[in-house]
């Protein structure tokens, strides 16, 4: 009978990935087996820090009037640019808004795709990301088939799966449910999705709620989206969070209580991790891709 | 209906069945007539019978008896929280304690998918139905997820193992009227204030409630039939000996007449 390889071995049961969670929040060392992976090495790089002036400009909030709603999401659609392309702020309704923006001179929509997908894997796919505040990552056997299954394309392998990710946005280590979701079930108009306007995306529901809960913690919706466009420069990045709001049968709904907003330090945390995840991102991905990229197993 | 709020409770002490199920539909309900709020539609589901657990189990594992659940609709999560939770509180809510045993209720909010049958009934709804297409009886079916099963695949394995009940219980095919999904929203999770406020004790979640409708009650052993089968699913996904269900009347407090009517 033939071994299991690695990205089938690291399949959990539910309870067991649950229980798991908190000693993956500390990030201990890797495991013997997760040091002989091919690429462990990614883990012990050291972490490029972001541009001074595009983190700075989450030092403060933006002004609401120039942010976008999840219904307003087609805007993204637009050439051009929005009025507010990196920040973050509170909207009137209490809802916390981020936008980011970065350009990826080496990265093409193909290595988007798979990335999105083959990180789902392993742990240590999704630590060697941003060592400094992710700490693991676990989908259901039935999202693993799917990963796994030759004939899924890479840019769909996502579509109606949930990664249970462990991270930290800089309010504490998280429990954080993202249901990646296809961008018709996002809610985009895809029959403006066209090159160069559209090259990738990836995003949707995502609950998150400390490691450390109990029965007073808050489990907070958000809707995150990463969409992909040509640039002179390279591949563009644009991100947006909607933190607050949850998707009800496919339409976006408010799910704050009334008199109640998303936390400024929520908001800001995470729009700073954004920038400092995906700084790392820019120039890891194209030399990781080089070794794995095309194929979901190492 | 965006979302609702189920609430499954059994009697206070004192109280026989149909002194509870009265004072919920003649004292309760009006007063949340009175006090609506944003309360889209209100239907209480009197329990007729019902079973807990499974046969093979030797002893209950669970609470092991509900006089009602109540269903309240809202139009958004928003309009449910200013119901529930207004500036001063309302009436319905102190009104709990005179008829309920609050501590053991089981709350969950869901939003409903609805799921094709094969033999729906477009008018005749003999005795007790006005809806067209319901039929009379309604069977309650709170489903505990095994606890090794993600909720995804929870939920995708339940749509199999309906399929497989169907496919294996010909009277229960043939029967069912009308079979609505409530899913638990994770917003639920949230109810930490609610639970502390009832004293209730790490109350069971339920990710799942199925609503059966039949005809009438003559048609009940048809749910027993599908039930049977839906057990024989190869794969394990549920917890059959913390689930149960409930065969209700539905009482209808609130429910606007379509405008469109």
């Amino acid at each position: 009978m033939p071994t299991a390889t690695a990205e089938i071995r690291a399949q959990k049961n539910f309870a067991d990935w649950y229980a798991s969670t908190k000693a993956k929040s500390l990030r201990p060392p890797l495991t013997p087996e997760e040091e002989a992976r091919p690429f462990s090495k990614y883990y012990y790089e050291e972490i490029p820090e972001p541009d001074p002036v595009h983190l700075g400009k989450m030092d403060k909030p933006c002004d609401p009037a120039l942010a976008i709603e999840p219904h307003q999401m087609n805007d993204l659609l637009n050439p051009g640019d929005l009025d507010v392309e990196i920040g973050w702020c509170n909207l009137e309704n209490g809802a916390g808004f981020i936008a980011n923006r970065i350009i990826y001179p080496e990265i093409t929509a193909d290595m988007i795709d798979w990335w999105f997908a083959w990180h789902a894997l392993e742990d240590l796919r999704y630590r060697i990301w941003y060592p400094p505040q992710h700490g693991g990552i676990m989908v259901s056997p039935e999202a693993r088939k799917r990963l796994l299954d030759p004939a899924v394309p890479f840019a769909e392998k996502n579509w109606g799966q949930i990664h249970h990710v462990t991270e930290d946005c800089n309010c504490g280590m998280e429990n954080i449910d993202i249901n990646f979701l296809s961008p018709t079930s996002f809610g985009f108009d895809t029959s403006r999705f066209k090159e160069p306007f559209v090259s990738a995306f990836a995003g949707g529901q995502g609950w998150a709620v400390t490691v450390d809960k109990t029965d007073m913690s808050i489990t907070a919706p958000a809707m995150m989206c990463h969409i992909f466009r040509q640039h002179p420069d390279g591949l563009e990045h644009r991100t947006r969070f909607w933190m607050g709001y949850r998707l009800s049968n496919g339409t976006p709904e408010l799910s704050l209580p009334p008199g109640i907003s998303v936390p400024v330090e929520a908001i800001q945390g995470l729009a700073r991790h954004n920038v400092k995840e995906f700084t790392r991102f820019k120039y890891f991905l194209p030399r990781i891709y080089a070794e794995f990229g095309g194929r979901m197993e190492a | 209906m965006a979302i609702k709020l189920m609430a499954a409770s059994r009697r206070r002490p004192g109280l026989t069945r149909a002194e509870y199920q009265r004072y919920i539909e003649f004292y309760h309900g009006t007063i949340a007539r009175q006090e609506r709020f944003k309360i889209n539609t209100y239907v209480q589901n009197h329990v007729i019978d019902g079973a807990f657990g499974v046969l093979a189990d030797a002893n209950h594992q669970q609470v092991a008896n509900r006089d009602a659940v109540v269903e309240l609709g809202f139009d958004n999560f928003r309009d449910m929280m200013e119901t529930l939770e207004p500036a001063v509180p309302s009436a319905a809510s102190q009104d709990g304690k005179f008829f309920a045993d609050e501590c053991t209720n089981i709350i969950v909010m869901a939003e409903e998918e609805e799921v094709a049958v094969p033999n729906p009934v477009p008018s005749f709804n003999p005795g007790l139905g006005i809806v067209k297409g319901v039929g009379g009886m309604k069977v309650l079916q709170y489903i505990m997820r095994d606890d090794s099963m993600f909720l995804e695949d929870y939920l995708m394995h339940w749509r199999k193992a309906h399929a497989f009940a169907m496919e294996n219980a010909p009277y229960a095919k043939e029967q069912l009227r009308r079979c609505v999904m409530n899913k638990r929203c994770r917003i639920n999770d949230n109810d930490g204030a609610a639970r502390a406020h009832f004293k209730m004790v790490d109350p069971p979640v339920y990710d799942l409630v199925v609503s059966h409708w039949f005809d009438t009650i003559e048609q009940v052993g048809a749910f027993r039939q599908y039930f049977e089968a839906m057990q024989a699913y190869p794969t394990t996904f549920a917890n059959w000996s913390k689930s149960f269900y409930l065969y209700t009347r539905q009482v209808v407090i609130i429910r606007d007449t379509p405008q469109d009517a």
